[in-house]
């Protein structure tokens, strides 16, 4: 039954190839918006580390400025960033399965004795860093404990860098100079790109990681200022020191809680903290310590752009016009045939029959849509990426993102049977709903 | 009224031509009712769509009033045909989206009549055929006796000089037909000419006078009227066609 | 005409769905239309506002020292006398920030009083040297520049003071000193240094173009901090920018081991990567837009030319009853400007209530109902032009079709 409706439709379709080519064309530009947009969308909001998400919590306090909240556009949420005293207390606790402190550095040039130097960020943090966000290694591994506590002169490279200065040999054991000191590298990463860069969104959303790992404790024993950070209080910044015993935010804090339990003591120990210190005169604005997982994160962070917000309501209403635009064509051609259609049911066709005759037609339209749409977004992802990229050289930036996922097609197919039923529903009901004799009467 | 002379018309198409009419010369004087048969497949049709100005001709001439009308602008064909022509159609051709009021008053819109005048006209068509009470039904919610009635009321709305209707009761039972002629009566006695189409010889026999058409000419008269159910038996076969 | 509009209606009234879906169609179109030219027009203000500093000419340098014993000093001052030494060159100073490219500290607030009084103002911080004015291309428009004696050396923390001397664009100055004549007024940093305006400069954007004081901007005699990288700005004759450039980034990158330049670029491709976010709306707006439009335009084409075909014995009848070739293109004109009428007022609702959630949700500006206005005629236009061909078929259908046609 189905093979002659498929016939049906396609002769029908090909006695008007005119309106039928530009059903088609109306769905796939419908679809092709969409799929480029939501990708787009998708790639910008997505949890990167989904599967810890329960687990994942980055810390913030209010220690801000008594008359003015840090963002003014987010006026309820604490500074992203910690001061030094109060990361370097938190980090005392261990309610955190795993905990860390960070910060990249202002200055950072690698270089080996052999090869041209090269800037690669480096970030200060703690051994649990790698562990936590699930970072895989491709040779050696984390530094010890006791790296950490002595402030070891270890480093962790990743793969590109690794690639850069040691040609992608195993270089784990071996010396390399950072802003011209010596470190012994332990561990040299695998490929790592978590998009968005969930766990340092202060500069940049979608920026590559960092090309090196220190131990935390090396970076303030060697006064290694941090490349962001900001202060709200009108104090002498003049040493390093003040700047240590500051109010100025510039630690990122991240902690590991397995349960609901911890997150509460964890919680509790924040507040308990802050009460303390509101004591001595900090901590004056409302009581706003936070635990917040990796969506809320990004979220509060505001990594999903108003402008992509817009462009997604675009996209929806550029579906919208497109899926009208098939409904209304499909329906005055349904309707057209209402004398067919009347002949039909005279001679014996059943409603439900002239119904499945309409929609397969329908059907067939929304998937020769959708594929020529999948077709067109695949197009319009690469013009996109074109349009991102800022420099050929960098990587980073939109550009990783914008590439066909399979989750593109899963929603495109999705789209395509949400036309098919949208668009061809309406239209094949009511060609079966026509009454028979009225039309077989007049003219 | 009308005067036809030598009128040929030849329809071409890819593969053969079709000489539909050929040297018809007829006149119709102003208020008679004439009516034209013929088998099918002879001309009758084109005979009055020419006379009708639907449809152009090869060679001959073709005056209306005196005037000759084979040289006229499209446009100007168009308000001949608005003012003076009514047309009777065999399907009734009443558009299904309009209800019959408004069916009636299409012609008269096209005449730029102001609208006071414009329903009085419809109204009385519309009284004058017997659907008074159903001006506001659509075409599809009447009886093909109603229906064509209500195509009658458009055709005579604008007071034509000349109705033309072919086939009008083609599509209808013979009571229907009875009473559709009767009306053509009524409204030929109130002095508007009509040429009619017929295959019925009775209802031909109904007319002032007939005129016989086979193979785009017109036969001798007397026989017109008594060969007609014979040529109804043999359908398209007279039909000529000429390379 | 009257009649001509009932039957029209009478006829659409028959076939509402069909109308009511080209009609929202329309409506949604205008609300798209109208809503994506105001944001547009307002991205292409924000990237042709006048940056002040002359973008043709300028060419950033950015160097960081990574060695041990960099000597930042000495560098400095071979690189000046480099970049200054080379043909085409007009001036060049080194610099903590690149106007609309970043930097670092970019950012200083000023007070008119020390800062216990009054709330200060933050705004764009560059650090220059004597030739600062110069190599940026900025006017002076009172006071005087920089002398070489009150360049100061390097700061060795983030935040010190202030130097004793400092130049503001004017509209810095308007807002520091309303109904003022700022020139020789002293203000106040952060902390609360007094610092005297010596000259005004007409105007210059800061170091990003998405802060609220990309107008306000000091310059200070100093010269700018090693960490984690330094500036230098770099002026040229017309048409020399790109040479410089060249042999700039040949020489130095090699010249000095003990430090890298990270890139070479000009101010114009400073400001293109400034407003790239922008350019990319710009573009992914205009083409879905005209997208939209086409796609509309199309259905509209695409529904006539089927209600035509649909309607050969209707049309045929019409010319049988003494319709003239004109009333027939009326009349499709006429159903086509009615659909686009009802589109077009459901669309200005729609767009209304579009632009009032932008509004709410993303602060932009309320739209200017000029846009509305241009929007629905461009529609209307749009409309009769997509039905105008399938129009003109429609006049050509034969009278006799009413005669020959079966359906
Ligand atoms: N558009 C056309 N193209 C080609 N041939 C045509 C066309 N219209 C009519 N003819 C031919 O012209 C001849 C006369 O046709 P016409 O319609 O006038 O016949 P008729 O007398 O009205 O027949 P009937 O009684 O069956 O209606 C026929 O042979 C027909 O096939
Ligand atoms: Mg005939």
């Amino acid at each position: 039954m189905i093979r002659l409706y498929l016939r049906m439709a396609l002769k029908s379709l090909g006695q008007n190839p005119g309106l039928t080519a530009i059903m088609v064309a109306t769905v796939a530009l419908g679809i092709a918006a969409c799929v480029t947009v939501i990708t787009m969308f998708h790639a910008m909001s997505a949890d990167p580390i989904w599967w810890k998400s329960d687990r994942l919590y980055a810390v913030t306090l209010d220690s801000w400025d008594v008359n003015e909240p840090p963002d003014a556009a987010r006026p309820h949420l604490p500074p992203p960033r910690l001061t030094y005293r109060d990361a370097m207390h938190l980090l005392e606790s261990n309610i955190p399965e795993r905990k860390t402190v960070m910060y990249v550095a202002r200055t950072s040039i690698l270089s080996n004795a052999d090869r041209p130097p090269i800037a690669a960020e480096a970030r200060f943090t703690r051994g649990d860093f790698f562990p936590m966000f699930d970072v895989p290694f491709q040779y050696g591994g984390s530094w010890s404990v006791a790296d950490d506590t002595n402030a070891a002169p270890v480093i962790v490279l990743s793969k590109e860098v690794n690639e850069t200065l040691f040609g992608g040999d195993n270089s784990v054991g071996r010396i390399v100079r950072w802003n011209d000191r010596e470190f012994r590298i332990v561990g040299v990463l695998d490929t790592w790109e978590p998009q968005p860069k969930f766990y340092d969104l202060n500069r940049g959303h979608f920026e590559m990681p960092e090309g090196a790992y220190i131990p935390f404790r090396w970076g303030p024993q060697n006064k290694v200022t941090s490349a962001s950070g900001r202060c709200w209080k009108p104090e002498p910044l003049d040493s390093y020191e003040d700047i240590l015993g500051s109010e100025c935010t510039w630690q990122q804090m991240w902690v590991e809680l397995p349960d609901a339990a911890t997150r509460e003591r964890m919680q509790d120990l924040l507040d308990t903290y802050t009460t303390e210190q509101r004591k001595s005169g900090r901590f004056q604005r409302p009581q706003n310590n936070r635990l917040t997982n990796v969506p809320q994160w990004l979220i509060d962070q505001g990594v999903v752009q108003n402008d992509n917000r817009v462009l997604v309501g675009l996209a929806f209403a550029f579906l919208a016009v497109c899926l009208l635009n098939v409904v209304g064509l499909l329906l005055a051609k349904f309707l057209n045939a209402a004398k067919t259609i009347g002949i039909r049911r005279a001679l014996g066709a059943r409603k439900g029959q002239i119904f499945a005759q309409y929609f397969v037609e329908a059907a067939v339209v929304s998937t020769l849509g959708a594929a020529l749409g999948l077709a067109l977004g695949a197009l319009s992802l690469k013009g996109l990426s074109i349009m991102y990229t800022v420099d050929e050289a960098t990587r980073g930036g939109y550009r990783e993102l914008l590439h066909f996922d399979v989750s593109s097609v899963v929603v495109a197919i999705a789209l395509a049977a949400v036309a098919t039923v949208v668009g061809g529903f309406y239209p094949a009901w009511r060609a079966a709903r026509l009454p028979p004799a009225v039309y077989l009467k007049s003219q | 009224m009308i005067e036809m002379r030598n009128i040929n018309k030849v329809y071409r198409s890819e593969l053969v031509e079709t000489r539909a009419l050929r040297e018809l010369s007829q006149q119709v004087g102003a208020g008679e009712f004439v009516a034209i048969t013929g088998p099918s497949g002879s001309g009758k049709t084109t005979l009055l769509n020419i006379v009708g100005l639907l449809e152009t001709f090869d060679s001959g001439s073709l005056h209306f009033d005196g005037e000759d009308v084979s040289r006229l602008s499209d446009d100007a064909r168009s308000r001949l045909r608005n003012e003076k022509i009514g047309f009777i159609f065999q399907s009734f051709n009443l558009i299904p989206d309009l209800s019959i009021y408004d069916n009636v008053d299409v012609p008269l819109c096209y005449r730029g009549m102001k609208a006071g005048e414009r329903h009085r006209r419809i109204t009385s068509a519309l009284e004058l055929v017997g659907l008074g009470s159903r001006m506001r039904h659509l075409p599809s919610q009447l009886s093909g006796g109603q229906q064509q009635r209500a195509a009658i009321a458009r055709a005579i709305a604008g007071d034509p000089k000349l109705l033309l209707a072919d086939e009008p009761t083609g599509n209808l039972d013979s009571v229907m037909a009875g009473q559709v002629l009767d009306l053509l009566q009524q409204i030929n006695q109130s002095g508007t000419a009509i040429v009619m189409v017929t295959h019925d010889p009775h209802l031909a026999a109904r007319a002032q006078r007939s005129v016989h058409v086979v193979d785009g000419q017109i036969a001798p008269e007397e026989s017109g009227t008594l060969r007609a159910p014979a040529a109804l038996a043999m359908p398209e076969a007279r039909a000529r066609e000429t390379r | 005409m009257s009649g001509n509009i009932r039957q029209v209606v009478s006829a659409l009234r028959h076939n509402r769905i069909g109308a009511l879906l080209v009609a929202m169609q329309i409506a949604i179109t205008l609300a798209v239309l109208v809503n994506a030219v105001f944001i547009v027009k307002q991205r292409m203000e924000r990237t042709s506002r006048p940056t002040g500093f002359d973008v043709e000419n300028v060419i950033a340098i950015a160097s960081a020292g990574f060695a041990q014993d960099f000597d930042y000093v000495t560098t400095l001052r071979e690189d000046l006398a480099y970049l200054r030494s080379l043909p085409g060159v007009i001036a060049a100073t080194a610099s903590n920030s690149v106007p609309l490219g970043g930097g670092v500290g970019v950012m200083a607030s000023l007070a008119a009083r020390p800062n216990a009084e009054v709330h200060s103002l933050p705004g764009g911080y560059f650090e220059v040297d004597e030739q600062g004015i110069d190599a940026l291309g900025v006017r002076l428009v009172a006071g005087r520049g920089f002398e070489q004696s009150e360049v100061e050396p390097p700061a060795d923390s983030i935040t010190a003071r202030m130097p004793k001397q400092i130049i503001i664009t004017q509209a810095f100055a308007d807002e520091l000193f309303p109904n003022e004549n700022a020139l020789g007024k002293t203000v106040y940093d952060s902390v609360d240094t007094p610092v005297t305006v010596i000259g005004i400069i007409e105007h210059m954007q800061a170091a990003s173009a998405d802060v609220a004081y990309v107008d306000r901007v000091s310059l200070v005699p100093r010269q700018p901090s090693s960490v984690p990288k330094n500036f230098y700005l770099v002026r040229t004759e017309p048409q020399q920018r790109d040479v410089v450039m060249r042999m700039v980034e040949g020489r130095m990158s090699t010249s000095n081991p003990d430090r890298m330049i990270s890139w070479v670029r000009s101010l114009e491709e400073v400001r293109r990567r400034a407003y790239l976010a922008d350019r990319n709306m710009g573009i992914f707006l205009v083409t879905i837009t005209a997208l939209l439009l086409t796609l509309t335009a199309l259905s509209l084409f695409g529904l006539a030319t089927f209600n035509v075909n649909a309607r050969t014995k209707q049309i045929g009848t019409r010319r049988a009853l003494g319709a003239r070739r004109g009333d027939i293109v009326r009349y499709f004109l006429l159903e086509n400007w009615l659909i686009s009428t009802i589109g077009v007022v459901l669309g200005c609702v729609l767009t209304l209530a579009a632009s009032y959630w932008l509004t709410r949700k993303y602060g932009l500006p309320r739209l200017d109902l000029i846009y509305l206005a241009g929007g629905v005629v461009g529609l209307w236009v749009l409309g009769q032009i997509a039905a105008w061909q399938p129009a003109r078929a429609a006049a050509q259908v034969p009278p006799a079709v009413a005669t020959r046609r079966i359906a």
